[in-house]
């Protein structure tokens, strides 16, 4: 009888959507890949798409990533989980005892179960009494400081390589080289040519010496977005997050839901950690983790709670990281990419009729194109700051169109449907 | 005629040869200074739609929210199918086969019409393409023209009304319980819904039934079961009642009739839309050169079925969204780029269509919500401060005025019965003299009693000179306020009508295009 015309193209108007959000995807990547080839000819800063840099860019952001994942996971069912950092560090004194004892995979695997340890104590904590999420989180932080460093000083003072602050010495995972690819593309990539050589030093850097850990994450991402977005499993999880009295009102158990969300999350951070004490790092050092979890919620943020967006803002913040470290004047023509991307991004914002913000944004465009002409190196006090000022940057562009989940740290009392 | 409550176990001869399908006995439910329930006693034979009425707060809502396991009873006890059963979630209530459309909308914003359906009953057909073959079945069967990939967020109210119903009839429940499934349906949506309840009840479903529209309760029932005052004070047989004798069962007063007074449309234009547009993102028009004036002293009804613009319209107005092109004049003010805030400032009054999504802080007690949308205006606010003593002060003036039922100004605004929170939103939206009031379906859920007291309260402000837009469902009540109606369809006017001699039929067919105007 309504009037509302059923449209009879509905599921391909889905896929179109689906199709839409994968076509920017790589029309971005590509852009970025142009953008940088270009930067990387006028300047001379070769480092810039080096494969040694972009191995080391994946390096950087696979714990990153990590911590990312195991906030999604909290987030969508509700839960604000800033605890990551914590239990992240509880994953990397987990690595480093389990690997000690009983070898690197159970390494992993400790690390796991440490970091979900973290996890069910935040859930305890925000599902079970009702406590404020953040709250709770930077209880969690300071507890997962204050564990490992007293775990670390009671366990490993007297083991080998070991002290009552560090760890060393343990065994490593396994990496994996694509025999022939690897080399034929690192040599592509050092010819210097337009795009070509940039494109080849990406496809280098993931078939050169990759950690098993690091295809495990890759793993976990793509399980991830099928989990959530694929099953019912994932659907119930969801809808925890979007309006849990809905749920309950439909027989789904809230709080288990939230319970196996926030287990799943501290064990993602816990293996962020271990990647940091056995992949990133030979060895355990106290507060291993220096913030990657805070990131790791940034990068989750700036992914607009969705697998692949994080994924994008780490590779984004260990892209920046792993330049200024290994290449500090390479920064310097970062603000060049940064000036073109921001001008790029005004010249839409124009197009799409936002004037105002077209003309801010050009403006801080034209301050760092003016700041990169005007001088040779950035100085040292701000190269430590690049991976921030970045993701800070992309944050508040992306920032008008990020959509938490409806009833994300929302405390929810079981029995409130109706 | 109104007859006592059938007394346990011994209820009409055909009650004795089919055991009920669902007893409730001696019900009862406390909340803090209110008690909700007590004494309820309600046998639902099999394969029926059994009708519950009664005034707003009578504790319909509540018992059925103890039926379906959202609430536990303090007393009594609840039979299924002849078995005694006692529910501590949902989810034991629906292993028994009863499914639930609450009053107020449970749908997940950011989640599609789809994912929203599938939710908590992925088991019957998977969460995939079956799944959304059997969705659109069973939209199509019901001309309810949902799309499944939509996100609910999108949705106007009649759409997560369809929507809510498509997630019981999705379930395939044994019993089916409606609170106010039609409050915001046109007639022939209704029409449609009740003869798919008819189809249900043939199929052996049976159906608890919940509306403040006597009309629709005598279509349809089968039974009716009268509540007032927390508990069941008599039932009724349809044939054997009319719609004046149930009024005076659920509210002891007349049943009243929407006519209009004498017309005090004054020549002042007070609102004037000259070509208003407002396209989409995707370029489509939502609303197409939309042009008309209210004068003071005048309402206008804007009949149409729910989606076809009516949202955007207000929301235009309302300077929730910027149009595209065209002009709105308030009195003889542009105010095309004004804000909210500035037009409430101004004296514009806003009932929105969806009182928990716009309307209230659900979580805040009830003075505070008085606050809301005159944060800016006494008696809320002395200079910089909020008024506290203020606006208790007018939050008990209006509690008394509407007759809101609460058991005080200090109760959080979720306490409230629906048709209470209603009475609350209209008597702030009516307070502080505003110059023109915008309606979206004002009487949404308010029992007939409350509802000729509030056309009441707006036909003396517009005898003061108030000029309302008004969009209602209810066509009696279109034609009964309304000093004209325009008929939108499509985001267009298609038409104009005096209600002096229109009938809903006219209206009717001209909402779905089918009349010439
Ligand atoms: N969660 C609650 N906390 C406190 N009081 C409540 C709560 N829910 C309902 N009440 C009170 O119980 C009484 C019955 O409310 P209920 O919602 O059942 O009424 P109703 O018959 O459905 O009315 P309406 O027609 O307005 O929807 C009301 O006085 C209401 O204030
Ligand atoms: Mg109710």
């Amino acid at each position: 009888m309504s009037t509302t015309q059923v449209d009879k193209s509905a599921p391909s108007e889905r896929a179109r959507k689906i199709g839409g959000m994968y076509r920017t995807y790589w029309l971005v990547m590509l852009v970025a890949v142009v953008a940088l080839s270009l930067v990387r000819i006028a300047t001379g800063a070769d480092d810039i798409t080096a494969a040694n840099t972009l191995r080391a860019a994946i390096l950087s952001a696979c714990p990153i990533l990590l911590a990312g994942m195991g906030g999604l996971w909290s987030e969508r069912a509700g839960i604000v989980n800033i605890g990551l950092e914590g239990q992240m560090l509880l994953g990397t004194w987990g690595a480093a005892y389990f690997t000690y004892n009983y070898g690197p995979w159970v390494g992993l695997l400790g690390a796991a179960a440490m970091g979900a340890l973290g996890g069910l104590l935040h859930g305890l904590a925000t599902i079970t009494f009702g406590v404020d999420h953040i709250v709770s989180g930077v209880a969690i932080n300071i507890i997962g400081l204050g564990a490992t460093t007293f775990l670390a000083e009671a366990f490993f003072s007297d083991y080998q390589y070991g002290g009552p602050r560090q760890l060393t010495g343990l065994d490593g995972l396994p990496f994996v080289t694509v025999p022939g690819l690897s080399d034929g593309l690192k040599s592509l990539n050092d010819q210097g040519w337009f795009v070509i050589s940039d494109l080849a030093g990406l496809l280098a850097a993931l078939t050169t010496k990759v950690s098993v850990v690091t295809i495990l994450i890759a793993v976990i991402v793509v399980l991830t977005a099928w989990i959530l977005w694929h099953t019912s499993f994932g659907l119930r999880l969801r809808s925890c997050g979007e309006n849990p009295a809905a749920a309950e009102s439909l027989g789904v158990n809230v709080y288990r839901y939230k319970y196996v969300a926030v287990l799943v999350s501290g064990g993602l951070a816990g293996l962020g950690g271990a990647f940091l004490a056995l992949v990133a790092a030979s060895g355990f050092t106290t507060n291993q983790s220096n913030g990657r979890g805070y990131i790791g919620l940034a990068a989750m943020i700036f992914g607009n709670w969705n697998p692949f967006g994080t994924l994008g803002a780490s590779l984004l913040f260990g892209y920046t990281d792993a330049l200024r470290l290994r290449s500090p004047s390479a920064v310097h023509a970062l603000l060049l990419v940064v000036a073109i991307g921001l001008l790029a991004y005004a010249a839409w914002r124009f197009y799409q009729g936002a004037r105002t913000s077209a003309i801010v944004l050009g403006l801080i465009g034209a301050a760092f194109l003016v700041w990169f002409l005007t001088t040779d190196t950035v100085p040292r006090e701000f190269t430590g700051m690049t991976p921030y000022v970045v993701t800070l940057l992309v944050l508040a562009l992306a920032s008008q169109r990020l959509r938490p989940p409806a009833a994300d740290g929302q405390v929810y009392r079981k029995g409130s449907a109706g | 005629m109104p007859a006592a409550p059938p007394a346990p176990g011994a209820s009409s001869t055909e009650a004795v040869i089919e055991a009920p399908e669902v007893r409730l006995i001696g019900i009862g439910k406390r909340f803090p200074g209110v008690i909700a329930n007590h004494d309820v006693e309600v046998t639902i034979r099999p394969a029926t739609v059994h009708a519950l009425i009664g005034e707003n707060g009578a504790g319909k809502s509540t018992l059925m929210k103890i039926l379906y396991g959202v609430q536990k009873p303090d007393d009594g006890t609840i039979e299924v199918g002849g078995t005694e059963r006692s529910f501590r979630t949902p989810t034991d209530a629906i292993g028994v086969g009863i499914g639930m459309v609450f009053q107020h909308f449970m749908l997940a914003d950011n989640l599609t019409a789809l994912e929203n359906a599938v939710l908590g009953a992925e088991k019957l057909h998977g969460i995939g393409d079956k799944a959304r073959a059997e969705f659109e079945s069973i939209s199509e069967r019901y001309g309810f023209g949902l799309r499944p990939d939509v996100l609910v967020e999108k949705l106007g109210v009649a759409d997560r009304q369809r929507l809510e119903i498509l997630k019981v009839l999705f379930r395939g429940a044994k019993v089916l319980i409606l609170d106010e499934p039609t409050a915001v349906l046109v007639p022939q949506e209704v029409d449609a819904l009740f003869a798919n309840l008819r189809d249900l009840r043939a199929h052996g479903h049976s159906i608890l039934f919940i509306s403040h529209k006597l009309d629709e309760v005598l279509a349809i029932a089968d039974d009716i079961t009268v509540m007032r005052r927390g508990t069941t004070v008599g039932s009724a047989v349809p044939g054997e009642v009319t719609k004046q004798e149930l009024a005076e069962m659920m509210v002891g007063s007349e049943l009243p009739s929407p006519e209009t007074s004498e017309s005090t449309v004054t020549d002042v234009v007070q609102l004037s839309l000259s070509g208003v547009t407002l396209t989409d993102d995707a370029g489509r028009d939502l609303l197409s050169d939309i042009s008309f004036d209210i004068h003071r002293g005048e309402i206008l009804g804007i009949a149409g079925v729910e989606g076809n613009g009516q949202a955007e319209l207000v929301e235009t107005v309302m300077g929730m969204r910027r149009l595209t092109s065209g002009r709105i004049l308030l009195g003889e003010e542009d105010v095309t780029d004004w804000d909210t805030r500035r037009l409430r400032e101004s004296g514009v009054g806003y009932i929105p269509e969806d009182r928990h999504r716009h309307g209230l802080l659900l979580d805040s007690p009830l003075w505070e919500n008085r606050i809301l949308g005159h944060q800016t205006r006494p008696p809320s606010v002395k200079g910089p401060w909020i008024n506290r003593s203020g606006a208790r002060k007018d939050t008990r003036r209006i509690v008394d005025e509407y007759d809101v039922r609460t058991p005080g100004i200090d109760t959080v605004a979720r306490a409230l019965s629906g048709g209470n929170q209603q009475k609350l939103i209209i008597g702030r939206e009516m307070s502080g003299d505003p110059v023109l009031l915008i309606a979206s379906h004002p009487t949404r859920g308010v029992d007939v009693g409350a509802q000729a007291a509030i056309w009441s309260h707006i036909k003396r402000a517009r005898h003061d000179g108030l000029a309302v837009l008004l969009i209602s469902a209810d066509l009696d009540e279109l034609i009964g306020l309304s000093d004209r109606i325009e008929v939108i369809l499509r985001g267009r006017m298609v038409g104009t009508f005096d209600p002096a001699g229109v009938t809903p039929k006219d209206l009717g067919a001209a909402m779905t295009g089918g009349g010439e105007a």
